[in-house]
């Protein structure tokens, strides 16, 4: 009897400690001691989502590779809710003595024109970017279409009757496909699912016609032979997928695409912001997150701090404007 | 038969020493990821990804699958001892099992919880193994339209589950309802009662609320007679009397046929097969009134159904690479992340591995269950630790369950205010479970109402022309009018009842 109670007792004990130096990231000393060696103690990484999706895994194997270089380790916390602007303002709002760094998605710069939080570009340093991944539009292997010019052209005849499923209202998906009805000139009867793979179980399932979420989401299924890719939305063909074309060869002038990158609370030194820089590029560069990119169907692209930020200017730009136009809500 | 070779070539994989000490590993941290409020299995398996880079592939898998299952076994002990669920599937276990240990029969609850996971844990593997590929199929005809009318006959068998008063039943019910709407509406992305709070735009946290209106309040409710509580009722064995073991048996059966079903549709998450044996059990049940208050069959059913989920929702995964729910995101990831594609050529291309994966599912859930009928025993005395002692762990361990869903204080608040609300909802006699039901119902209710009115074209009436909707739809309103009618039948009696209170 006694015994399991100081157990128990123990128990707890251990927990505490357990979760307190998880979380212990707000213990951080402000002032920048001049001339002292960077970085010298743990590092916090904060991600706005929860444990186990693709911007997790994707922080989490950086900070793995980051740590190598850096001598110190990172400890990745997630801070989830508010589609991520909790975490995002976390970071904003923390020290910026070049102890918290906080990964931000595509998200980061539609936050503000989807009416979700305060959250832009300006207000943080941006570090570098890591990932990209292309919208792909993806219907059944079954359908009647097989080229991305014969779906344009049923969509023509059967105005609003396509149902495309997107991963949410305001997501990034959703934005891509609307974007491309508009340049194609079509009109979709949009169905939101809760996530990417639900709407991908649900063409499947052939309850949706078709999709324009990422590469990653319907690689297993085009794998299966269930699905089929007509075009992705970036620049460039997706080196994973070489044969898939990309709408602006197709004379559709339009591109959206996912990305995650990182950054600093605003103000942070540039000593250090160069120091976690480098090793950001040596991570994302490195052969295992080449690897691991390629099998979520995603790129590793780096872009330098000053690349970055003129980057998620113009997506700010970009979302800015075109989110007013859907008239959500 | 081919297959069952197949099956025993996977034996040999798994009875490798490195293999069988990974499973362990895994059901051992899915046991104590369970036992912890706050961390589930999602978290757990994430949180243990990277280790598993360096190993090799089958030994990554049946490590991670074994979190999965392993934690639905830990959830219960919780719920029984402390009523706080550790996750959201266990939520159910507390309305009958936590009376139970108050009567002193914790180790009959966790003991039947043992054995009816290790049975649904286990049958549904065998279907995984056998007729999973035929039936992953039929899994993608559910779409929005049929997932609305399985949600409305859930939410109909709520009714069965209101408690003596019919009024304070349905109170109960429309607060969870109305908690349901805070957060994001899903179609038009319109934030609804956040009041400009962030934390609120995805929605309360079932198992933050549930730890508040279970556990907390529990807490409070014992504080008021601290000093003439009952002396806790002695341990009294782990296994249900002789006249109790036929329907526990016929439970367990009807868990493990409805949560296999549950499993197979993408979308679902383990807190409905658990929520729908519940109502059923209680609607068969010759003496209802009986649950709520410590029934065995409302621990057994909803045990073995959340076990039996387990199993067959990696049917969609291993078949079609559909990852049905978070956690089985992250063991595709895992798959991926080990150069696997899961789909209908993974049993082809790799028999090897998935025999292995699923012959040491086999084995896991035998560990599991020799691990959790000896300690049912053991953990039951907790329930015997006198208050003084263990309200203060209680309350230590919640704060910190609390804490860990969203790494916020915030959350820790959200329990006290629901502790509170428990507290008051207790004094006023009102039901707790109907609260969670329609909170966990109707948010994937109006979801897939939202997407099949727009897939319908605006034609509500077409959910009927569907096969599987239309039939769910029209049983659903047949038990209604059922209810209506027996209801009516007995009116004056519950008048009655009401008048009493």
């Amino acid at each position: 009897m006694k015994k399991i109670t100081w157990g128990l007792i123990g128990l707890s004990l251990a927990l505490v400690v357990g979760c307190s130096s998880q979380g212990g990231q707000a213990g951080g000393q402000s002032g920048q001691a001049e001339g002292k060696k960077y970085p010298e103690k743990e590092i916090t990484l904060v991600v706005p989502y929860a444990p186990g999706g693709a911007s997790d895994s994707t922080a989490r194997i950086i900070a793995k590779n980051m740590e190598e270089k850096l001598k110190v380790p990172i400890v990745t916390v997630n801070k989830t809710g508010g589609t991520g602007g909790v975490g995002m303002t976390f970071v904003q709002s923390s020290p910026n003595d070049g102890y918290t760094i906080g990964y931000v998605p595509v998200e980061m710069t539609m936050h503000k024109a989807l009416g979700l939080s305060e959250l832009e570009p300006s207000k943080f340093d941006l570090l570098g970017q890591a990932t990209m991944i292309p919208a792909a539009i993806t219907v059944p292997a079954d359908a009647p279409y097989n080229t991305i010019e014969e779906f344009v052209e049923y969509a023509k005849q059967n105005q609003g009757k396509i149902k495309v499923g997107n991963s949410g209202v305001g997501s990034i998906w959703h934005i891509a496909s609307t974007a491309f009805a508009n340049k194609a000139g079509v009109q979709f009867t949009d169905i939101p699912f809760d996530g990417a793979a639900p709407a991908v179980t649900a063409l499947m399932g052939n309850h949706v016609d078709a999709v324009a979420v990422s590469l990653g989401e319907v690689k297993s299924g085009v794998e299966a032979k269930k699905l089929k890719v007509l075009a992705v939305m970036s620049a460039e063909r997706d080196k994973n997928f070489p044969d898939i074309p990309t709408l602006k060869e197709k004379g559709l002038d339009v591109e959206v695409v996912g990305w995650g990158g990182f950054v600093l609370p605003k103000g942070t030194s540039e000593e250090y912001k160069n120091v976690l820089a480098d090793a950001l590029k040596g991570a994302v560069e490195s052969d295992d997150f080449k690897k691991f990119a390629s099998e979520r169907g995603m790129s590793a692209v780096y872009k330098s701090p000053t690349d970055f930020t003129a980057f998620a200017e113009q997506q700010f730009k970009f979302f800015s404007d075109f989110i007013p136009t859907l008239d959500l809500k | 038969m081919e297959a069952l070779g197949q099956l025993i070539g996977g034996f040999e994989t798994a009875f490798t020493w490195w293999n069988l000490l990974y499973c362990l590993i895994g059901v051992t941290v899915g046991m104590l990821v369970g036992v912890l409020p706050g961390l589930g299995p999602t978290t757990g398996t994430a949180l243990l990804i990277p280790m598993t880079f360096g190993m090799e592939p089958v030994s990554a898998i049946i490590m991670l699958s074994g979190i999965y299952y392993g934690s639905m076994y830990g959830g219960t002990i919780t719920s029984v001892l402390i009523n706080t669920p550790g996750e959201a599937a266990s939520v159910i276990t507390c309305l009958d099992g936590h009376p139970l240990a108050k009567q002193g029969r914790a180790g009959v609850a966790l003991g039947v919880a043992g054995i009816g996971s290790f049975i649904g844990g286990t049958i549904s593997i065998i279907g995984l193994a056998f007729i999973g590929p035929a039936l992953a199929e039929l899994a993608l005809k559910f779409g929005p339209p049929e997932f609305f009318a399985l949600m409305i006959f859930g939410l109909i068998m709520v009714i069965g589950l209101m408690g003596r008063s019919l009024i304070r039943g349905l109170i109960a019910a429309f607060m969870g309802l109305i908690l349901s709407l805070i957060g994001m509406d899903p179609v038009s992305g319109a934030v609804r009662f956040t009041f400009g709070e962030a934390h609120l735009m995805n929605g309360l946290d079932l198992v933050t609320v549930a730890m508040g209106l279970f556990g907390l309040s529990e807490i409070l409710f014992g504080m008021e007679n601290l000093q003439n509580l009952d002396k806790p009722a002695k341990v009294k064995g782990l296994l249900p009397r002789k006249e109790e073991w036929r329907p526990t048996l016929s439970a367990i059966g009807r868990g493990t046929g409805l949560g296999f079903f549950v499993g197979l549709i993408p979308g679902s998450n383990s807190v409905i097969p658990a929520i729908l044996s519940y109502t059923l059990e209680k609607r068969i049940a010759k003496d209802p009134s009986r649950f709520g208050k410590g029934a065995i069959e409302g621990v057994a059913g909803p045990e073995t159904a959340n076990n039996s989920y387990c199993g067959a929702a990696l049917i969609p995964l291993f078949t079609l690479g559909i990852p049905s729910s978070p956690t089985i995101a992250i063991i595709l990831g895992a798959f991926i992340m080990h150069g696997l594609t899961p789909g209908p050529t993974l049993f082809q291309n790799n028999p090897d591995f998935v025999w292995a994966i699923i012959a040491s599912m086999f084995i896991g859930n035998l560990i599991l269950l020799i691990m959790n009928l000896p300690m049912a025993g053991m953990w039951a005395k907790i329930a015997a630790v006198p208050p003084k002692l263990l309200y203060p762990l209680i309350l230590i361990i919640s704060i910190i369950g609390a804490y860990t869903v969203s790494n916020s204080l915030w959350d820790v608040g959200v329990m006290f205010v629901f502790g509170i609300v428990g507290y008051v909802m207790k004094k006023l006699d009102i039901p707790m479970a109907p609260i969670v039901l329609t909170f966990v119902l109707s948010k994937l209710m109006e979801n897939s109402l939202l997407q099949s009115i727009k897939m319908l074209e605006g034609n509500v009436l077409h959910l009927f022309a569907r096969p599987i909707s239309g039939t769910l739809l029209v049983l659903s309103l047949i038990v209604l009018v059922l209810s209506v009618i027996a209801e009516v039948k007995k009116k004056k009696a519950s008048f009655a009842g009401d008048v009493e209170m």
